[in-house]
């Protein structure tokens, strides 16, 4: 490969772009908290525009095209931040006069903030799943418009092939930026990626689904802010001023942790962007663990549903952050060293993220359980770890979940992880190689098996994806999987239900309306292409009774008060924008319709 | 005076896209008239624009110059605008002011006492009846009335929207146009009376010693209290939940100052209509039309809302039950469709003003499955249905929010005997402009 230098040395991989840590709430010392995002290196159009994001600074409130960021590329390939502060200052802990207003003042800041930060969230995906990721919306590229209008929301809209943060004016008078915000950048680029990994996420269908694309997007966005180790630090700092090498034990309890990172953070950050981005960070802290919080009426709501995910996960993080530590020796005074505190914090996050990440490839194609998130954790870690291993994730991970109500899900092993795949099954006119890439050949798989694998023959079966999942196995060789997702749809009459597929129909449904049946299932082929795991989400009602509830969901929400579309809806659009917009009104009347 | 009614003549006014009903009880030597709602938002095609004032002058007429109560169900335009009152003494509001109601009916939500800002001639209450009234109505009841006012504002700025696709502007404008405050009238209400009645679900409703012998019973508004015992969850911290609907909703951002550009020495000059950068058209393209919508979305939950505190009565007089629902949509009707008593109550309903002019969500299923005195066959019993309505105003039927909703119309006209306004508008060149109903007891 020949470089801008004419040299043979390889193009850089890597490079850092400044970016607001978390927003611009979040102040040290009366300062903003920059720090410098490391994010896969490409050249860059203006915008900046690369290939996987393009930011136009379009506002459609005023009809303003706002002058996009350009970037001068350096002789090694590099490009120039234009934000960056130098070496010297860094270290000196000083900054250029006026450095931080004009951060909040130059549109081209903020489009190199959002660009970052999605490119951040996409490459983190992409590491965890060893491979690249599409977004939800059509194309490769996605739109991202960072003032998109006066509004106090942000959503990702897959119909619009773009993700658009608003903009409004604060109580003291001064506008508020939701594309300045780490979390919500971070959030709703889960959203569009979520939506490229699990289409059938949108649907409408129990609590959990509808709080899973929330719940998640949240895990996702708080677990990368802190794995950076700036923003630990910081938070670390607000209890503790001072000694900049060693931490007293007394900070590092489960008390004061869960006060100076979760609460600190959720008290810094800004509260006017609390509208947009809710309250799941304060809840992790303030919800006592220990409660069926799953079967009480006010969980059911989608929103406060996905905090309990959150919380879960956040406090998982802790309890394993605690378990990390005890095993660090005091240095002086039973004093702990602090940068290995903040090491190990940030590290946690990160393990944690991967973990959440890679979860996906283990959950269900339609109809996610918060039980069957659980299990498909438990599950990549034991295919990570399959010994405990020094730090007992798995553990943590169960009792945080626990906590908060969620079991694994039905018919998993005795440690809540998925059951491998041990029925016969026929391979012998199936090929190898296809079977890593084609989904014509996984079907054809699955069409031999179709007993085995419990699949109806009369039902609307469609393989949607064959993916490659790579990662380094517990012994450091490449491990090269192969997850394939496929769909089935049954259309029946509602009086048909009970006879063909167990389903309990709700009294509320008349018998003469045709309801459609989604399921399908998750096959993963280990590297020799056999069956693994089969995660299936049958159309029949067994011992789960998912589908009778699903219905019984919808039935409550008056999905079936109107005759059936002729078309199935799929709006994405609306989707996000009203779910974002009726978790600031606290959903009072969002409920109903989406 | 006869203790109780022999009759009762339901007048429908022909108000276009609104609604007015007057209700005269007949108690043999006398009558007592109850008017139920005065006001519009588009008169049909060819009806002259003096139509408002021409029925205030037959409501004067017909009440002999006296009307003994008002119920003004909820604040929105199509509901109020007749009790607009004008200077010189001209408006419809004036009319009305002159028949001296003794009573003025509204739901809670427009309490005086309940508004922080209010500044209306009724004396404040002590803190102390304030604290009363907080507590039968639920601690954050204020908020919600400060949050409605700040809607109307909302609405205000909502109609100043530009640079929108054009399918949106239409539906935009009307919806904004009926949130719109309508102070003269608003004040009218506070005023024309000698008392005030305030009302909620399970509360008096003020009209005992003016209708003897009927009983009138209050279905809705769900005070904030009552409402929380029904909704599932709120997500957002109680204290906080209507300061965030209004923030969330309107945040005064949505459209205000439009002009004004966030950086006004960054932008690109040239990019204006069909300069626009190649680069960056279809991304306008598309956040116009997703503006739009927004816009939209937020007005249309705004206009719920608003149609959620709309007082529901029924009247009883003997056996015979009359149902008068204002827009109460889906929310406000959940608290008292969950009760027995009431249900036990809507199962008997001889006569029904079709909530919210036909929409879908204004007769709940709930609701509907209760009426037994529908009936395919005609006759004496059979259930009555009265509409106040003008197509083409109000949503689209591609997206099934069309009002009057078709599906709900073809149930009305099979099931019950059925009026709707849009009969007039072929009748008579317009010159008739109301159709009587009456019910025996």
């Amino acid at each position: 490969m020949v470089t801008p230098r004419q040299t043979r040395h390889a193009l850089p991989n890597a490079r850092t772009l400044t970016v607001i840590a978390q927003d611009p709430s979040v102040r040290i010392g009366g300062r903003l908290l920059t720090t410098e995002l490391t994010i896969p290196a490409e050249e860059l159009l203006e915008g900046p525009c690369g290939y996987r994001v393009n930011v136009i600074d379009y506002d459609s409130s005023t009809d303003t095209l706002y002058k996009p960021a350009e970037y001068e590329t350096l002789a090694d390939g590099h490009i120039k931040d234009p934000f960056a502060i130098s070496k010297r200052m860094k270290e000196s802990g000083q900054r250029p006069n006026g450095y931080d207003q004009r951060l909040l003042d130059d549109p081209k800041f903020h489009a190199q903030n959002v660009y970052a930060i999605i490119m951040r969230t996409l490459a983190q995906f992409e590491f965890a799943l060893g491979r690249r990721v599409s977004w939800g919306s059509d194309g490769h590229q996605i739109h991202v418009a960072p003032h998109a209008f006066a509004d106090a929301n942000a959503f990702y809209s897959r119909e619009d092939r773009g993700i658009f943060f608003g903009y409004f004016t604060g109580k003291s008078g001064k506008p508020v930026y939701t594309c300045l915000s780490h979390d919500v950048v971070a959030h709703e680029t889960t959203h569009a990626i979520l939506d490229g990994l699990r289409r059938r996420y949108l649907e409408p269908s129990t609590p959990d689904q509808a709080a899973f694309h929330e719940g998640f997007a949240d895990v996702v966005a708080l677990l990368s802010l802190f794995s950076l180790k700036d923003v630990v630090e910081a938070l670390l700092d607000l209890n503790v001023a001072g000694d900049k090498k060693l931490i007293a034990a007394r900070f590092l309890t489960r008390d004061a942790l869960a006060n100076s990172i979760l609460l600190g953070l959720a008290d810094e950050m800004g509260s006017e962007v609390s509208g947009v981005r809710g309250q799941a960070l304060r809840r992790s802290v303030t919800l006592p663990r220990g409660k069926d919080y799953m079967h009480m009426p006010e969980y059911q709501e989608e929103h406060a549903r996905g905090e309990l995910l959150v919380a879960a996960m956040m406090n998982a993080f802790l309890d394993i952050w605690l378990q990390r530590l005890a095993k660090i020796g005091p240095v002086s005074g039973g004093k702990r060293d602090r940068s290995i505190v903040i090491e190990e914090g940030a590290r946690v996050a990160g393990h944690l993220l991967t973990m959440s990440i890679r979860a996906i490839d283990y959950c269900p194609p339609t109809d996610i359980w918060f039980s069957d998130y659980l299990s498909a954790l438990l599950t990549i870690d034991r295919e990570v770890v399959p010994d405990q291993g020094e730090y007992n994730y798995r553990k943590a991970l169960l009792e945080s979940f626990k906590g908060y109500g969620i079991e694994p899900s039905r018919g998993t092993d005795k440690d809540g992880t998925w059951r491998l795949f041990d029925k016969e099954l026929r391979y012998g006119r199936n090929h190898f190689d296809s079977m890593l890439r084609e989904p014509e050949e996984v079907f054809r798989f699955i069409w031999e098996n179709r007993t085995a694998v419990n699949v109806r023959d009369d039902s609307y079966i469609e393989v949607q994806s064959v993916r490659p999942s790579i990662r380094i196995g517990p012994d450091g060789f490449v491990l090269h999987e192969t997850v394939a997702e496929y769909i089935q749809i049954l259309t029946l009459w509602t009086s048909e239900l009970k006879s063909v597929l167990k389903i309990t129909p709700p009294p509320e449904i008349p018998g003469n309306r045709r309801i459609r049946i989604f399921g399908g299932g998750i096959l993963i082929f280990n590297e020799y292409g056999q069956l693994k795991y089969h995660i299936p989400d049958r159309l029949e009602d067994l011992e789960r009774e998912r589908q009778s509830e699903r219905l019984k969901v919808l039935a409550e929400i008056g999905f079936f008060e109107e005759p059936a579309p002729s078309r199935p809806a799929s709006d994405s659009q609306s989707h996000f924008a009203q779910l974002h917009r009726s978790r600031a009104l606290g959903s009072s009347f969002a409920l109903r319709r989406r | 005076m006869a203790k109780s009614p022999k009759k009762v003549q339901i007048r429908t006014y022909n108000v276009g896209f609104g609604d007015c009903f007057l209700l005269s009880f007949d108690y043999g030597t006398s009558e007592r008239h109850v008017l139920i709602d005065f006001g519009s938002t588009g008169l049909p095609d060819g009806v002259p624009a003096t139509r408002m004032m021409d029925i205030a002058n037959q409501i004067k007429e017909r009440t002999n110059g006296k009307l003994h109560a008002v119920v003004a169900t909820h604040r929105h335009k199509d509901h109020i605008s007749g009790f607009e009152t004008k200077k010189g003494g001209k408006g419809t509001g004036d009319v009305i002011r002159l028949l001296k109601p003794n009573l003025v009916v509204q739901p809670w939500t427009e309490d005086p006492d309940l508004d922080p800002k209010a500044t209306g001639p009724k004396a404040k209450t002590s803190k102390k009846q304030i604290t009363g009234k907080l507590r039968r109505m639920g601690i954050d009841s204020l908020k919600q009335v400060s949050a409605l006012n700040y809607m109307n504002g909302i609405a205000q700025q909502m109609l100043m929207a530009r640079n929108l696709p054009m399918a949106v502007k239409s539906e935009l404008s009307f919806l904004g146009d009926t949130n719109l405050a309508n102070r003269s009238a608003v004040e009218n209400l506070m005023t024309m009376a000698a008392k005030n009645s305030y009302v909620f679900c399970g509360s008096k409703s003020g009209l005992e010693s003016i209708l003897p012998g009927v009983t009138v019973h209050v279905l809705g508004p769900p005070t904030v209290d009552q409402t929380d015992t029904i909704k599932k969850q709120r997500s957002s911290d109680p204290d906080q939940f209507w300061q965030l609907q209004a923030k969330a909703i309107g945040s005064d951002e949505v459209v205000a100052d439009q002009k004004r550009i966030l950086f006004p020495k960054r932008y690109v000059e040239a990019a204006r209509g069909d300069n626009f950068p190649i680069r960056a058209r279809w991304l306008r393209y598309h956040s116009r039309a997703m503006r739009g919508d927004q816009l939209l979305q937020i007005v249309r939950m705004l206009d719920q809302q608003m149609n959620n505190t709309s007082v529901i009565l029924v009247f009883r007089v003997g056996k015979t039950l009359l149902l008068f629902p204002g827009d109460a949509q889906i929310e406000n009707w959940q608290f008292a469709l969950g009760q027995k008593k009431y249900q036990a109550l809507l199962r008997n309903v001889n006569l029904y003003k079709v909530g919210h002019h036909g929409s879908r969500n204004a007769t709940p299923m709930d609701l509907w499955k209760h009426f037994d005195k529908r009936s395919k066959k005609k006759g004496p019993a059979r259930l009555k249905s009265l509409m106040s309505t003008m197509a083409g105003k109000h949503g689209h039927e591609h997206s099934k929010t069309e009002v009057p909703r078709t599906t709900l119309v073809n149930a009305l006209e099979s099931e019950t005997d059925f009026f709707t306004t849009q009969l007039l508008d072929h009748r008579s060149d317009h010159k008739d402009f109301f159709e009587d109903t009456e019910l025996t007891f």
